[in-house]
C-alpha cells in the first residue's frame, strides 16, 4: 500500500468513524508516517534510533545479514508492514525449526496479533491509532509474504500472471518484472520492478514482497503466482477486494478506538458505514493508476468537507526539534515515537514468547528489570509517569 | 559498515598480503597451498548449499536448484583439488580463470548495485575491470612467453590489489548521506 490508501483512505474510514477533520487528519499521517520514520531521520533529529519503523533502500543496502541484523529488520517489518498470521503455524510437510520460524512470520490479515494491536492502540494517542491502521491495513496487502529476508518463504518464481478484464471477459497476462528501480511500473504491459533472484536466504532482495515487486501495493491489481512456501500451490490475490476488506475493517476498528463500540474481534467488517459510498470506492479500487491519492482526496472533501493536505515532514521535524527536551514526547513526533517503540515492543515480546528469536529477544519487565536497548527505557518512563499503562 | 566489518576487512587485507608473500618466497609450495585454499573453500560452499537444501529450501517452489548447485559447486571443488597435483602452469591459469569470473562477478554486482541506487557501484565496476582485464593480459603473456613465474607475478599483483580494496574498505566512510 502507498500514501494513498495509508494517509487518504484512512483519513476517509476515520471520517466514517466518527473523528473529527482534525483528528481524522492526524491518524492519517501518522498511518503515513510509519512509511516515512526512518534511521536516517531519527538520527537527524538526536530521536531515539530504535523507533525507526521503516528502512530506506539505501538503509538496507548497508545492513548486516548476520543474526543481529536479521533481527533488527526483522522487528521493523514484522511490527509495522508484515504482521505474522499465526505464530504456531505448523505447515503441511515435516520441516526443520530454522524453517518452521520462518514460516510463522508470513503475513495474513485477522490474526490475534492484529486484535491485541489494535487493543494496544486503546485508550492511547491518535498516533497510535494511525500506527495501528497502518498495521492492519498492510495484512490485507501483504498478505502471504513475510518481513523478514528470507529466499524459501519470499521468493517467487516466472509463474505468475496478471488477471484482467478482457473483452472476452477475464484473461492472464503474464507479468514481465524487470529489476531497474528507475523505470515506471507500467500496468498496461504488465512491466513490474522487483528485486533480483539472489541465491542467498537472508538476502535484502529476499525481504518482504521484493520478490513480487509493487504489486501487493497497487489497489486495482489482481493476480496469481506460486509462493516459495505453498507447495506448488497457486494463490489468487485479489487486491481490490482485499483492500475494500481492509478499508472496512479500519472504519470497524476506528470506531472501537473511538470508544463507539465496546470490543474489537478479527473478522468484523463495518460495511453499514461505508454504504453511501461504497460505489465511489470500488470505483477508486478498480481504477487501473499507479496513485490513487487524488481520488481518495476527493472523497476525503466529500465526507468531511475539508481537503486534506500534503503532510508536511518538515514542519513536523522542525516542532520536534524546537521543543524542550521535556515536551518533545508531546510533539507529533513524540508521541508517534513512543507508539512505534510500544507496538515494536509488544511484536517482538510476542514473536519472542512463541519461541522464537528471529526478532530479537524480549525481556520481562517484571521478572528481570529493564536491560536491553536503552531507546525502549522511553516507554518505561511513560509508564511510571503513568501516563501510559 | 560498522567497527567489526571494518576490523574483518582490514584482516582480510592482511591475510591477502600474507598470501602474496608466501607465493613470492615459495613460488611452487605456496600456489599449490593456494589452490588447495580455492578447492577447499569450493567444497565447503557446496556442502553448505546442500544443507541448505535439505534443512530448507526442499520446502520451496523451484527449490531444487539449490541442490543441483551444489552438486556443480562439489564437483568444481574436487576437479580442482585434482589440479594441485598436475603442473604449476595450469594451477596457475586455473587460479588466474577463477580471479577473472570473481572479477566478472564483481562487475555483475556492479550493474545490480546502479540500478539500485547505491552509491558503490562504480568501485565495484572499476575493481572488477582491473581484475578481469589484468588476469586476461596476464594469461595471454604466459601463453606467448611460456613463462610461469610471469603469472605468478601477476597473480600477486591482483592479491596486492584486493588488500588494498580491502584497507580502503575498512577505512571508508559509509554513513548515508541525507538527500532533501
Amino acid at each position: 500500500m502507498n500514501k494513498d490508501f495509508h494517509c487518504y483512505a484512512t483519513y476517509c474510514a476515520a471520517i466514517l468513524a466518527g473523528y473529527s477533520h482534525e483528528e481524522s487528519a492526524v491518524i492519517g499521517y501518522s498511518s503515513q508516517m510509519v512509511d516515512l520514520c526512518t534511521r536516517t531521520m531519527l538520527s537527524k533529529l538526536h530521536a531515539p534510533q530504535s523507533a525507526a519503523t521503516t528502512q530506506l533502500q539505501l538503509e538496507l543496502m548497508d545492513a548486516r545479514t548476520d543474526i543481529i541484523g536479521l533481527q533488527d529488520i526483522t522487528r521493523i517489518w514484522a511490527s509495522f508492514h508484515f504482521l505474522p498470521g499465526d505464530l504456531y503455524a505448523v505447515p503441511e510437510q515435516k520441516c526443520s525449526k530454522k524453517y518452521l520460524k520462518k514460516y510463522r512470520l508470513i503475513c495474513k490479515p485477522n490474526s490475534e496479533l492484529l486484535e491485541k494491536t489494535v487493543r494496544r492502540a486503546k485508550g492511547k494517542n491518535l498516533q497510535d491509532a494511525g500506527i495501528a491502521m497502518h498495521v492492519l491495513a498492510d495484512t490485507w496487502a501483504h498478505s502471504y509474504f513475510a518481513g523478514t529476508p528470507s529466499l524459501v518463504i519470499n521468493n517467487t518464481n516466472y509463474h505468475f500472471f496478471e488477471l484482467i478484464q478482457g473483452e472476452n471477459g477475464e484473461e492472464e497476462r503474464k507479468v514481465n518484472f524487470r529489476h531497474s528501480p528507475s523505470s515506471p511500473d507500467e500496468p498496461e504491459k504488465s512491466a513490474y520492478t522487483n528485486t533480483v533472484y539472489y541465491n542467498n536466504e537472508n538476502s535484502i532482495m529476499s525481504l518482504g514482497h521484493g520478490r513480487a515487486g509493487h504489486l501487493p501495493d497497487y489497489c486495482f491489481v489482481r493476480y496469481k503466482y506460486l509462493p516459495a512456501w505453498g507447495n506448488y500451490e497457486e494463490i489468487i490475490k485479489d487486491n481490490p477486494s482485499d483492500y475494500l476488506c481492509a478499508f472496512t475493517q479500519m472504519v470497524y476498528a476506528l470506531k472501537y478506538l473511538r470508544g463507539t463500540i465496546p470490543e474489537f474481534e478479527k473478522g468484523h467488517y463495518d460495511t453499514e458505514s461505508i454504504e453511501p459510498v461504497k460505489d465511489e470506492i470500488q470505483r477508486i479500487l478498480h481504477t487501473v493508476q499507479l496513485d490513487s491519492t487524488k481520488d481518495w482526496r476527493e472523497l476525503g472533501k466529500k465526507l468531511s468537507g475539508h481537503e486534506l493536505e500534503e503532510i508536511d515532514v518538515e514542519a513536523i521535524e522542525k516542532e520536534y526539534l524546537d521543543a524542550d527536551a521535556d515536551e518533545k514526547d508531546d510533539t507529533f513526533l513524540g508521541r508517534f515515537i513512543i507508539g512505534a517503540l510500544a507496538q515494536k515492543s509488544m511484536v517482538t515480546n510476542q514473536i519472542f514468547q512463541s519461541g522464537n528469536r528471529l526478532a530479537g529477544y524480549s525481556i520481562e519487565l517484571g521478572s528481570k528489570g529493564f536491560k536491553g536497548i536503552r531507546d525502549f527505557k522511553k516507554l518505561l518512563k511513560r509508564r511510571e509517569a503513568g501516563s501510559d499503562e | 559498515m560498522n567497527s567489526f566489518q571494518r576490523i574483518i576487512s582490514f584482516f582480510k587485507g592482511i591475510g591477502l598480503v600474507l598470501f602474496a608473500l608466501i607465493l613470492l618466497e615459495y613460488p611452487k609450495d605456496g600456489i599449490i597451498i593456494v589452490a588447495a585454499i580455492i578447492s577447499l573453500s569450493l567444497l565447503l560452499y557446496g556442502f553448505r548449499l546442500l544443507w541448505y537444501y535439505t534443512r530448507m529450501a526442499r520446502h520451496m517452489v523451484g527449490g531444487k536448484s539449490i541442490l543441483f548447485q551444489s552438486i556443480i559447486f562439489l564437483d568444481v571443488a574436487i576437479f580442482s583439488a585434482s589440479l594441485i597435483t598436475e603442473s604449476q602452469f595450469w594451477v596457475m591459469i586455473y587460479l588466474l580463470g577463477v580471479y577473472a569470473f570473481s572479477g566478472a562477478i564483481d562487475i555483475l554486482r556492479a550493474f545490480e548495485a546502479k540500478k539500485n541506487g547505491a552509491p558503490s557501484w562504480k568501485m565495484k565496476f572499476s575493481g572488477g575491470c582491473i581484475r578481469v582485464a589484468a588476469t586476461i593480459a596476464l594469461f595471454v603473456i604466459g601463453i606467448i612467453f611460456r613463462e610461469t613465474t610471469v603469472l605468478l607475478y601477476g597473480y600477486c599483483i591482483n592479491l596486492g590489489y584486493a588488500a588494498v580494496m580491502h584497507f580502503i574498505n575498512a577505512f571508508r566512510r559509509t554513513a548515508i548521506v541525507y538527500i532533501q
